[in-house]
């Protein structure tokens, strides 16, 4: 019986050799691999899955490639086919199947896959919103096209550099500053109805997606601060605790940090997290300009 | 927004006939569908596309020749950090006349209007002090847009020459025709009711 | 049964590697005598951190920009914001062209005078009063009305999505029938 046992075992043990899937774990160890150039996208697809299936739900993605290994090399779109009925129900779903399963080098950022992080933060089918937090769309007829951010600079695929934009970010001082120490000598107090107004702002993750859905920050992104920057500066604004608000209006009282928002509002129009930085915005113009 | 001032612009959209033909490349029944690499959509030369490789013998297709350069007007420039990521971005030194008081009245200015351009409609037309009044107002109105236009157009840091053209240029053109609307409501109708005059024709 | 893992185990590795001999990939003899030591041949090299700046210095130079105006949905806020400048601009482009001409129109020897171009615009065909009448009046009211959707905003009202886009269609409607009225009617 034991012996009965091992034999099937070693007959299902055996069968993984006709999946080339497999041969990844020991293949990427030897030097003949390592030493060789990267494979071309073109012959990276590794797994082979039974014929079409009927009821398969064919979607194609057209997805931002560019490698900067090969920076001569312009960016070009790579389309991808997955079946939706063995994806996920999210784009960010589609992406990490296609990584996993399709192509390794798809390069792209995520991390909580429940929309806290901010950053798998990309233009999808010509909006910016977060993979993690964006449904596929169930027609199959329509292609979906991902883009990394507008106008950022492009790392490799669609991961954008964000160094400018968190650079900015620092310089709004996005931290309590006070002269005065705590009246009880414990903690800086607030009544209800204060910390009612850091509703809306303070939820914000950073995840750049009004900021490069601005049209303004496209064209003026050295010295416009964007939406989501702004909007936090506001947050320091609107805090009752804070007793830099003058300061932090001068910083802003100049033609380029401020006053290149145009109210054009694609920024609270692409919120994934349903926040307004444009309102937030106006309130700032509106206590600056009286 | 600019679609017509800015650059890129038109370079992207001449290639969008070439994306859209990239897009059009159809799923193949076997599963892992890596489609062939799509023509790239900023490639320079359009000549790289499956149709021209087909159609035109190999020897032409190496010598494009640009009949028309694809030049974009202010590509983006190569990526340049000041400083270090942890440096924070440098705070402007505040100049409220640019900034604060210069929105406030902007926007007077733009509240100041709905009076003045509803006036005409209704009462038929302006007595002449009313309508040299519109007539300042939307020359304000029009200069402030134009100052906003270069500013987000023509960037200081990049085109510093340029930028300082255009605003002596812009100043230069509001006088003038400042001088030239003081000419016309003195010599002639004034602009309402040379409008309506023209308009009913 | 240890005996028993060790051959399966062995007889796998056997039938792994043979079907790895045949790819392209070359296995290393090591690897399928199953030794457990296995060696990557990767080479590591010490920065110092000036070094790994100025080659990321380097790096950022060769970043191409994503993709923007292009590919961003058309959506009601930044197409009219767009159209309001546009709008803008042409009128008070034809403003400043108007009241430049007219200073300069003695010493070219125009005849700017109202009376003499309302006799001008007089003698056209109906048809094309019309059409010129509408596509002066369209971006005169479609600035017009814009312009309150702005003022409004700069008092911090009507900043929900839904509100925008409600106001949006709606003085693209008003602005349309306006200018429709202004130039057939008047």
């Amino acid at each position: 019986m034991a012996a009965l046992r091992t034999t099937s075992r070693l007959f299902k043990a055996s069968r993984p050799l006709f999946r080339p899937m497999q041969m990844r774990s020991l293949a990427t160890v030897t030097d003949g691999y390592s030493s060789t150039s990267t494979a071309p996208p073109s012959q990276t697809s590794t797994t082979k899955e039974p014929a079409a299936d009927p009821d398969a739900k064919i979607k194609t993605f057209h997805i931002y490639r560019w490698n900067p290994d090969e920076p001569a090399t312009k960016p070009r779109m790579q389309s991808y086919a997955l079946d939706l009925n063995k994806t996920g129900p999210m784009m960010l779903d589609a992406l990490i199947r296609i990584k996993n399963e399709v192509d390794p080098t798809l390069t792209f950022r995520r991390s909580c896959r429940e929309g806290i992080c901010g950053s798998c933060a990309m233009n999808i089918d010509g909006v910016n919103t977060l993979a993690c937090l964006c449904r596929i769309p169930v027609d199959t007829k329509a292609e979906t096209k991902i883009y990394p951010l507008p106008h950022t600079y492009v790392v490799k695929d669609i991961v954008p550099d964000l160094t400018q934009f968190y650079k900015q970010y620092k310089s709004i001082k996005p931290y309590l500053q006070r002269t005065t120490p705590a009246p009880g000598g414990k903690e800086y107090l607030q009544s209800k109805e204060d910390r009612k107004k850091l509703d809306g702002m303070y939820e914000c993750i950073l995840c750049a997606c009004c900021s490069t859905s601005c049209p303004s920050y496209w064209w003026n992104s050295e010295e416009y601060l964007g939406p989501a920057v702004l909007m936090q500066s506001y947050r320091w604004i609107a805090d009752s605790r804070d007793e830099k608000k003058e300061e932090r209006k001068a910083a802003l009282d100049n033609s380029m940090s401020l006053y290149r928002c145009h109210t054009i509002l694609n920024c609270s129009r692409t919120c994934p997290k349903g926040l307004n930085p444009g309102m937030a915005i106006a309130e700032i113009k509106k206590e600056m300009a009286f | 927004m600019a679609s017509i001032i800015r650059p890129a612009v038109f370079r992207q959209s001449c290639l969008n006939i070439a994306s859209k033909r990239a897009f059009s490349t159809k799923p193949s029944p076997t599963f892992p569908a890596i489609n062939k690499q799509a023509a790239s959509i900023l490639s320079k030369n359009a000549l790289g596309n499956s149709f021209v490789k087909e159609v035109v013998p190999k020897s032409i297709q190496v010598a494009a020749f640009h009949a028309s350069g694809r030049r974009p007007i202010l590509p983006p420039l190569p990526q340049v950090i000041d400083g270090t990521a942890n440096d924070a971005a440098k705070v402007p030194s505040p100049s409220p006349s640019h900034g604060s008081y210069h929105w406030t009245f902007e926007r007077l200015i733009s509240v100041g209007l709905i009076p003045l351009t509803v006036a005409p409609f209704a009462a038929g037309s302006l007595n002449p002090l009313t309508d040299a009044l519109l007539c300042g107002t939307i020359l304000i109105h029009s200069h402030i847009g134009f100052e906003a236009l270069i500013i987000d157009y023509i960037p200081r840091g990049r085109l510093p020459g340029t930028r300082k053209a255009f605003d002596w240029l812009l100043k230069l053109a509001t006088v003038v025709v400042g001088v030239g609307l003081y000419e016309f409501e003195t010599n002639d109708v004034g602009l309402t009711e040379g409008i309506k005059r023209i308009w009913t024709a | 049964m240890l005996a028993q893992r060790i051959l399966q185990q062995s007889l796998r590795r056997f039938a792994t590697g043979k079907q790895l001999t045949t790819s392209k990939f070359a296995i290393a003899p090591t690897a399928m005598l199953g030794s457990p030591i296995q060696t990557r041949q990767v080479a590591t090299q010490n920065l110092t951190p000036t070094d790994s700046y100025s080659i990321l210095v380097a790096q950022r130079k060769n970043r191409p920009t994503a993709p923007h105006l292009t590919i961003y949905q058309p959506q009601i806020p930044w197409i009219l914001s767009g159209l309001n400048r546009i709008t803008g601009s042409v009128l008070s482009g034809g403003f400043y062209v108007f009241g430049s001409a007219y200073l300069v129109a003695p010493l070219l020897g125009w005849n700017l005078s109202s009376v003499s171009m309302a006799a001008a615009f007089g003698s056209w065909p109906l048809i094309l009063k019309v059409l010129t009448k509408f596509t002066i009046a369209l971006p005169f009211t479609f600035h017009s009305f814009n312009g309150f959707r702005h003022l409004t905003w700069d008092m911090g009202k009507a900043f929900k999505n839904q509100t925008v886009v409600k106001t949006g269609w709606t003085v693209v409607g008003v602005s349309v029938v306006t200018a429709l009225g202004l130039a057939t009617l008047v």
